[in-house]
């Protein structure tokens, strides 16, 4: 009988073995995910007993604040419409958005050793009290630029080349992150009252990071620098422009014949024959792997041309939309045609603010962040971002050619609109066709062009052309940043 | 042989149970006289317990008591951070029970005459379970209890012990007949109708409790405990696996005829990954399991501290979901410990049958132990969603009278035939 005693131990040993890798399983691996959920009323417990950090500028002006009055908080927004996206809001109902959902655990203070202290706060009976943010924005050029896409759809990423610190971020039209609570007649709140506008102008939607655009003629930035790359014979390359190009019966018209043009001036008058002609000489292969250098994806496109993939998204403090390029193989014209940017190319704001940033910062592309440092109550920094590499797309001497066509752009071409004096601004525009109507209008560019502070993309959606359109406003927000660091 | 170890054990126990104490009091300071005198009283009164033992000259087991006294810290020290009104009473059921676990070591060992009339308590067992069938009241979903106004018992807890008995004396009984068999079928041995009888019996008595009273976790444990000792008189794998068979199909019967199985069933086939996509509906139906996987998950390996967890939020958290609680403040560390603990004191009580001297004994001591392995399986299993989730009490730990008593009495027993093989 002693014997089956044992055998009933082991047996004993084997269940609980089980249920204690199982209890692992559930804690460790399902843990953060149980924890998370959105069922789960804990963290909303944790939150309503936390005095929430506040998030301010690279200046120290406020961008979202509790305010406690008795036992209710209001979480305040200052800038109101103007940095909507940016910041977010954080909602019981709702959720939380932006910045305010980023940075959550710091603006809760529930990383590792604020947990530890928020513990001792609650066994002592004293207020908890979140991290304070700081961003990298300058409230007033995030201002500007909201204010110069007033009443219109667009975006704008400004954003210094040299470390990746995002100084401002636009999306038009916007919201008001105050509101998001309130009930606003007929029983709805701001939020509903936004979800009934989704469809029609998708106020939520923050266009400069997620918002997907066909290029355009920005893209030959990408095509040129893919031949640069490929082979140095292409820096003296002239071609002869006669109007329009045939490729495999597919005629590629452009406005007018610009005779024989070097790189330089083909990007200033933003020549279609020249960089489609490139792009064949290229080839379909060096055209893709230059748009990955950059962080384009690819996707697989189905036999009716339908795209069968989710749109890549890149997990940065500001997650944003790197951009797309058919996985399929392109046919001779759609080659010539995604060379100057049309064809089943797609790109966000962020994006092409990085291929700016890419040419400013001699070929390296830092990663584009929003967090300068989170502080602890009494001051201690917690955290601090530290720029990082994202890609090196192209040499030092490509940014180069690629920062004195853009140069030319501007001082003799299509990009005269963002010219300022006293301060050299390179850039290149594009006029992107799509099925809405009028053409997109972009521009992306940096200034100064020897020692580029800061790079930016601008989208007004419909707006017509990018010289007449997009390039004013790139000149504005520019000048005012290039001012605001000479104080 | 002198009864140091035991209380040299209960020491450490008591560290623990000051841990606790100097916690609690930190988290709601103006109560701290109760927390003091309450901690104070029970560490003394386990030592208190050792001590006369030892003057005595009793010669159980000394690890048992130990690991009951941090079964019973935690559980005061969990209840009194829940809801300490539950504290005050189960403080009292504790003090009640190390009363009766004391007079059980001094008089079981008079009552072994008890053996020989053992189809008394089996038909006192059989009335016990009935009664609460047609006078009792329903909580929580099992109609087990019977209403005493100032308190309710739950007659299953004491019936368990009964039956444990009952089958100790059969089975040692019948162990021959049983494990030789007396027919042949095809050059098999094959037991007859006499030899079936009991698993039958067993299984029938199981069913009832599931269908009548509703109550799947007892039904389960019953059952449970009934094949671990057939298996310990017979070695026979053959019982083992045709009880299993009968009570998978009983069980499967049972799904497709009550609501209540079935809602059980179907809320553990739900897939802990996807409660976002759940319905209203079925979130609302497992809404005490994904409460209770919450807080499990939100622990974390240290858990989140003693008072800085939110398990509230589990209905009846204080009773079936105790060990939720204890895994979210406490961690995975804390969840572990318990695990462990539990299985040392099934060892212990295996240790005890296999130094036995009697197949009564032995088979006694077997079953007791392996209904004390099987119901903390039953419920961790239950809470963490490996099992169906079903409303039995963790033992020792949970909140409830009539459970802590019992076990007390088990306790007793089990020391007690420690007790006997040592002299």
């Amino acid at each position: 009988m002693n014997d089956n005693l044992k055998k009933l131990g082991y047996f004993f040993i084997a269940l609980f073995s089980i249920i204690s890798l199982y209890l692992g399983y559930i804690n460790v691996i399902l843990g953060p995910e149980l924890a998370t959920d959105s069922h789960n009323r804990r963290l909303a417990a944790a939150e309503d007993a936390v005095i929430r950090g506040a998030i301010y500028d690279i200046k120290g002006r406020i961008l979202a604040q509790d305010q406690v009055s008795g036992e209710v908080k209001t979480r305040v927004y200052p800038l109101g419409r103007d940095g909507a996206h940016l910041i977010g809001f954080v909602s019981q109902r709702y959720g939380r958005t932006g910045a305010e959902s980023t940075f959550d655990q710091y603006l809760l203070g529930i990383d590792q050793a604020g947990k530890i202290k928020s513990m001792l706060d609650r066994f002592l009976g004293r207020q908890q009290y979140g991290y304070d943010v700081i961003l990298t924005v300058d409230s007033e050029l995030q201002s500007e630029a909201a204010g110069l896409l007033k009443g219109k759809r667009g975006a704008v990423v400004a954003l210094n080349p040299q470390n990746g610190d995002i100084l401002a971020l636009v999306s038009s039209p916007s919201f008001e992150p105050n509101l998001i609570d309130t009930v606003i007649g007929a029983g709805k709140t701001g939020y509903d009252q936004l979800i009934e506008q989704e469809k029609e102008s998708a106020p939520l939607l923050n266009r400069a990071a997620r918002g997907i655009y066909p290029p355009g003629s920005i893209f030959k930035i990408i095509t040129q620098a893919g031949a640069l790359e490929l082979d140095s014979k292409y820096i003296d390359r002239i071609y002869d422009c006669k109007g329009s190009i045939e490729v495999d019966g597919f005629i590629l018209k452009e406005s007018a014949a610009h005779g024989k043009v070097d790189l330089n001036r083909a990007m200033a008058v933003s020549c279609n024959t020249y960089f489609a002609s490139l792009g064949l000489e290229i080839g379909e292969e060096k055209l893709k792997s230059s748009a990955g250098s950059f962080g384009f994806g690819f996707i697989e496109y189905d036999m009716q041309g339908v795209k069968i993939e989710k749109f890549p998204v890149i997990d940065a403090e500001v997650a944003y939309n790197p951009g797309t390029i058919p996985a399929n193989t392109l046919s001779m014209a759609e080659i010539a045609s995604s060379a100057i940017g049309q064809g089943r190319l797609l790109t966000s704001p962020m994006q092409m603010a990085l291929v700016a940033s890419a040419v400013a910062n001699g070929g390296v592309v830092m990663k584009p962040g929003i967090l300068s440092k989170v502080i602890s109550q009494n001051g201690l920094i917690i955290k601090k971002r530290l720029p990082e590499k994202l890609y090196t797309p192209f040499s030092e001497q490509t940014s180069r050619i690629l920062s004195r066509a853009m140069v030319e752009t501007v001082n003799a071409g299509t990009g005269t609109t963002a010219a300022l004096s006293g301060v050299q601004v390179a850039g290149k525009t594009g006029s992107a066709q799509n099925p809405g109507g009028q053409t997109h209008a972009w521009f992306i560019g940096f200034a100064p062009a020897d020692k580029p502070s800061i790079a930016i993309a601008v989208i007004l959606e419909n707006a017509g052309g990018g010289s007449t359109a997009a390039g004013p406003v790139a000149r504005k927000i520019i000048s005012r940043y290039l001012d605001s660091i000479k104080e | 042989m002198d009864r140091k170890r035991e209380i040299k054990l209960l020491l450490v126990a008591t560290l623990f149970l000051a841990a606790g104490a100097i916690s609690l009091i930190m988290w709601q300071k103006d109560d701290w006289r109760t927390v003091v005198i309450g901690a104070s009283v029970t560490a003394s009164s386990f030592i208190m317990l050792a001590v006369i033992w030892y003057f005595l000259g009793f010669k159980g087991d000394q690890y048992l008591l130990p690991v009951v006294a941090i079964f019973s810290y935690t559980s005061l020290i969990f209840l009194y951070r829940l809801f300490p009104e539950y504290a005050y009473r189960q403080f009292v059921w504790l003090i009640i029970g190390m009363l009766f676990l004391f007079s059980t070591t001094r008089i079981f060992s008079h009552l072994r005459w008890l053996s020989e009339y053992k189809y008394i308590y089996g038909v006192l067992g059989g009335i016990l379970l009935i009664i609460p069938v047609f006078l009792g009241v329903e909580q929580g979903g099992a109609k087990s209890w019977l209403d005493f106004k100032m308190f309710n018992v739950q007659p299953s807890e004491f019936v368990k012990i009964l039956v444990v008995m009952f089958l100790a004396s059969f089975l040692s009984e019948n162990k021959i007949l049983l494990t030789k068999g007396s027919n042949t079928l095809l050059g098999f041995n094959m037991p007859g109708i006499k030899e079936w009888g009991p698993l039958l019996g067993m299984w029938g008595i199981s069913l009832i409790i599931l269908v009548l009273q509703r109550d799947l976790g007892t039904a389960l444990i019953y059952f449970g405990t009934f094949l671990a000792m057939i298996y310990v008189a017979t070695a026979r794998y053959l019982y083992v696996f045709s009880g299993l068979t009968l009570f998978v199909a009983g069980g499967a019967v049972s799904y497709s005829l009550f609501d209540h199985v079935k809602d059980r069933f179907d809320i553990w086939l739900l897939n802990p990954n996807n409660f976002i996509e759940l319905g209203d509906q079925e979130y609302n139906q497992a809404y005490q399991i994904i409460q209770s996987l919450f807080a499990i998950g939100s622990g974390g390996i240290t858990g989140t501290g003693l008072g800085a967890g939110y398990p509230k939020f589990i209905p009846a958290v204080h009773t079936d979901f105790i060990f939720s609680a204890i895994t979210e403040e406490m961690g995975l560390m804390g969840g572990l410990g318990i695990i462990l603990l539990y299985l040392f004191f099934v060892y212990r009580g295996l240790m005890i049958a296999i130094q036995a001297k009697d197949d009564f004994s032995k088979l006694l001591a077997s079953g007791l132990t392996a209904l004390m392995g099987l119901q903390s399986f039953i419920i961790i299993g239950g809470v963490t969603k490996l099992l169906p989730l079903t409303g039995v009490t963790l033992p020792f730990i949970s909140y409830g009278g009539s459970s802590l008593v019992a076990n007390f009495i088990i306790l007793g027993m089990l020391l007690s035939i420690s007790h006997e093989a040592q002299i």
